[in-house]
């Protein structure tokens, strides 16, 4: 394994920084789906990375870190699904994309 | 960083694909057109695939292709197109053109955040790994899969199941009311 482990895990980091940078500053609803999705992406990078580093030798372990980030896939994929259909509800009924134009619960 | 790293194919495919996905992903949060960035965030996921590739994990590389660069870019450029969020424009100025004081301090604090774990991974002196092949097949994790995990599975079915007819309540119009 000639590939320090740190590079890897680095990326993925960075690749959650910048999902969480997008996250808050964007206010368009479907860009914050957009980048919770990317930094689902790098907590994935990390667990593949630490799973191919150590666990690799072990069958049964081996097969555990695939098997979580299916998992989490596949919550990201319900989470996205339902996410979009809301903003296409309040699209539909209050013409406005904006998280913080939409005010109604507002006391 | 010895010139031995720099030089092995592994170091060098790594880096193409590191600079691949953070270029695709800064384009993405800097992107004005709402359509750019959904592209960009396909390029960035199939990147991101072409590094799980590099660490042996074949199957996550195929369903992160499948899932995430096909399926979940496919819904979120249907959702653009479908309900015009095209025409509507963005009512604030386009956020990060304009480094407003929140923006800047947001920005430092992701790039803050990235950097430090980054310096802990490499301050942690992580215990070398035993060189081992890859022993992780699509069949073991299948066996495990419905062997072991077969709850987990079974209830991450249901979960999808309940989010296609919660997706299709929402969206559909109640034409049988009217």
């Amino acid at each position: 394994m000639s590939l320090p482990i740190y590079l890897p895990l680095g990326l993925g980091a960075f690749l959650f920084g910048m999902g969480l940078w997008g996250a808050l500053t964007r206010t368009n609803a479907v860009r914050i789906l957009m980048f919770i999705e990317i930094m689902l992406n790098g907590v994935n990078l990390n667990l593949i990375t630490f799973s191919r580093y150590y666990w690799q030798a072990d069958p049964e372990m081996a097969a555990r870190a695939p098997i979580i980030t299916l998992f989490i896939m596949t919550v990201a994929a319900a989470e996205a699904s339902v996410g979009l259909a809301i903003i296409l509800n309040v699209v539909r009924n209050r013409d406005v994309i904006d998280v913080d134009k939409v005010t109604l619960l507002k006391g | 960083m010895t010139l031995n790293l720099l030089l092995s194919g592994e170091f060098i495919v790594f880096a193409i694909l590191a600079i691949v996905t953070l270029l695709s992903t800064w384009r993405m949060v800097t992107s004005r057109l709402i359509t750019h960035a959904a592209l960009f965030m396909a390029l960035s996921f199939t990147a991101v695939a072409g590094i799980f590739l590099l660490m042996q994990a074949e199957f996550v590389a195929a369903i992160q292709v499948l899932i995430y660069a096909g399926a979940i870019t496919t819904m979120v450029i249907f959702a653009i197109m479908l309900s015009g969020l095209r025409d509507i424009k963005s009512q604030a100025k386009t956020a990060v053109r304009s480094w407003t004081k929140s923006n800047a301090i947001v920005f430092v604090v992701g790039l803050i955040f990235a950097a430090f774990m980054s310096y802990l991974y490499y301050a942690a002196q992580l215990p070398r790994a035993a060189a081992a092949e890859s022993m992780t097949t699509v069949s073991t994790i299948g066996q495990s899969l419905f062997t072991y995990y077969t709850i987990p599975f079974e209830i991450a079915s249901i979960l999808l199941l309940i989010a296609m007819v919660g997706a299709i309540i929402l969206t559909a119009k109640e034409a049988e009311q009217e």
